[in-house]
């Protein structure tokens, strides 16, 4: 019988362990996780109240032109061949899709208020919505124990995995004709959902044209931790970050330059623009390119050297969420690109 | 045509309607729809008692009629429901504490029946925030976000209190007419 207890004991010990998401070394962090814990707050729905989408459906590209306008956003993740797109304005109503890609369970995030799109590897669990918020920005939960994670950190803050950076994979937040050009196979994510919602309306504006939530004199819904006043509360950069520090790139800036090599925080960085996209993607290492020699393929830049250099994964953010997140934030403008 | 006392009873009921239809409204269940539509999309009825927030629940039903899409929950409905019948009897008692005070005694208490409905309005919400903050826009309010989950019973504790001070004000019950203080006249 104690034989039996201790067997039971111990596989209700290891089951979370066995289902728990992947981590990796978490990113730079500007607080304690005590200071996080004590700064989130409810959004409004309790957890789940944002459901997130756990069976999604695919649409063809060609079936999806009847929902997608050219300029409508859309989060694009490329991976083995295989290209998908989620459309903002559904993820707007869900804000996370765990989803298989390649036969990888990864787990697609997007926060509205922060304009932050994200993915991650989920191992055998799935996310969920917290229905809290961490400077105005998402707070996820994993299924498996509980833990409940910063989305733009991409690390938990608390539960189990407290600490713990996730393991990210790069979506690109960009929009319906640039990513249907890079991948005109792409499979779209549909609007049968598992729920009902009027997929036609975003409930916090438009991108297109920019209005409400995300015009760039609207304000802050909910408290930040840090505030700036560098850039206006919405405007958009590109972030990237490590266990290094933390990076802003002015868009316009990157557009100018289509690529920027930097010594920040004692590493050396590389930031190349994707006009088809309208991203940067971001290396780390020493390497001198030409920007003659640089193509762009299905999964990003291709130029001599590439395989020396580490990815580090890049994203858009409201600048105000950046900001509030990494206040050390090292920021790449004209200004700073020209030196 | 009927005196206007006894056309307060319709009237009542229209300002109840147009209340409830503007609740369901506010929580996002009626909205706008770019590109019409016209079909009725079922959807899984064992979610209708999923909470979405405090009082709304998932919808198992979406009507698209041209330009408007309706997401259909039963327990929305019903407390819209509520809401909208509390309204009325407030504003048919209200409106005779006003115009018949042979019959009653005291101030009518419309404004409180008024301001007592004005909360729920506030409390419909889009996925991460109440959708009176989209709407005022203003930094930090976010903070007593969860507080917006009691409004919608503070409207309807507000109402029936209003309405239990009509009642003992003098006002008469929804289904009697007044007669004359004391008395009632009973219709139905």
């Amino acid at each position: 019988m104690r034989a039996v207890s201790t067997l039971l004991l111990m596989l209700v010990a290891v089951a979370p362990a066995a289902a728990q998401p992947p981590v990796t070394e978490p990113n730079v962090m500007a607080a304690r996780l005590s200071a996080y814990r004590a700064a989130v707050l409810p959004g409004g729905p309790g957890k789940d109240g944002i459901p997130s989408i756990d069976r999604p459906k695919f649409w063809s590209a060609e079936q999806a032109q009847a929902f997608l306008r050219p300029d409508d956003r859309v989060i694009g993740l490329y991976r083995a061949g295989v290209a998908r797109a989620y459309p903002q304005r559904i993820l707007a109503w869900h804000e996370i899709v765990n989803d298989v890609i390649s036969d990888q369970p990864v787990s697609i995030t997007y926060c509205p208020l922060t304009g932050t799109a994200l993915g991650f590897r989920r191992g055998d669990t799935e996310f969920g919505v917290s229905g809290r918020l961490l400077n105005s920005n998402l707070v996820m939960y994993d299924r498996a124990t509980d833990s409940e994670y910063s989305q733009v950190l991409g690390a938990g803050i608390s539960g189990p995995m407290a600490g713990q950076g996730l393991d990210e994979l790069r979506v690109v937040f960009t929009d319906w004709a640039g990513w249907h050009a890079r991948h005109p196979g792409t499979q779209v994510l549909s609007t049968d959902t598992g729920r009902l919602r009027n997929y036609q309306r975003d409930p916090y504006g438009s991108y297109n044209p920019r209005g409400g939530y995300y015009a760039s004199g609207s304000g802050r819904m909910f408290p930040v931790l840090h505030e700036s006043d560098r850039y206006p509360d919405k405007r958009e950069i590109l972030g990237f970050r490590d266990r290094h520090g933390a990076v802003a790139v002015d868009l316009d800036t990157l557009r100018d330059h289509r690529v920027i090599e930097r010594e920040l925080n004692g590493e050396s960085y590389v930031i190349i623009h994707d006009p088809v996209l309208d991203t940067g993607w971001v290396y780390r290492g020493d390497a001198e390119i030409d920007p003659a020699a640089v193509t762009l393929g299905p999964g990003g830049p291709e130029f001599p050297g590439r395989e020396r250099l580490r990815p580090v994964n890049a994203f858009r953010a409201m600048w105000f969420a950046w900001a509030a997140f990494y206040p050390d934030t090292q920021v790449i403008d004209d200004a700073a690109a020209a030196r | 045509m009927p005196p206007l006392l006894d056309r307060i009873r319709p009237l009542a009921l229209a300002g109840g309607f147009t209340y409830a239809v503007s609740y369901l409204w506010a929580i996002g269940d009626f909205s706008t729809m770019g590109q019409p539509a016209w079909d009725l999309l079922a959807g899984d009825p064992a979610l209708w008692l999923q909470r979405r927030e405090a009082f709304r629940f998932e919808p198992i039903a979406m009507l698209r009629a041209g330009h408007i899409a309706w997401l259909v929950n039963p327990l929305d409905i019903l407390i819209a429901t509520g809401l909208g019948a509390l309204l009325a009897v407030n504003a048919q008692g209200a409106w005779i504490l006003r115009h018949r005070p042979d019959i009653c005694r005291g101030r009518a208490g419309g404004t409180r029946g008024a301001l007592a409905a004005a909360p729920a309005l506030l409390a419909g919400g889009a996925c991460c925030a109440p959708g009176v903050l989209l709407t005022l826009g203003i930094p930090g309010l976010g903070a007593v976000a969860g507080l917006f989950e009691w409004l919608v019973p503070l409207s309807l504790l507000m109402l029936a209190a209003n309405r239990w001070w009509q009642r003992r004000q003098g006002a008469p019950g929804w289904f009697r007419l007044p007669a004359a203080r004391g008395r009632t006249r009973h219709v139905g």
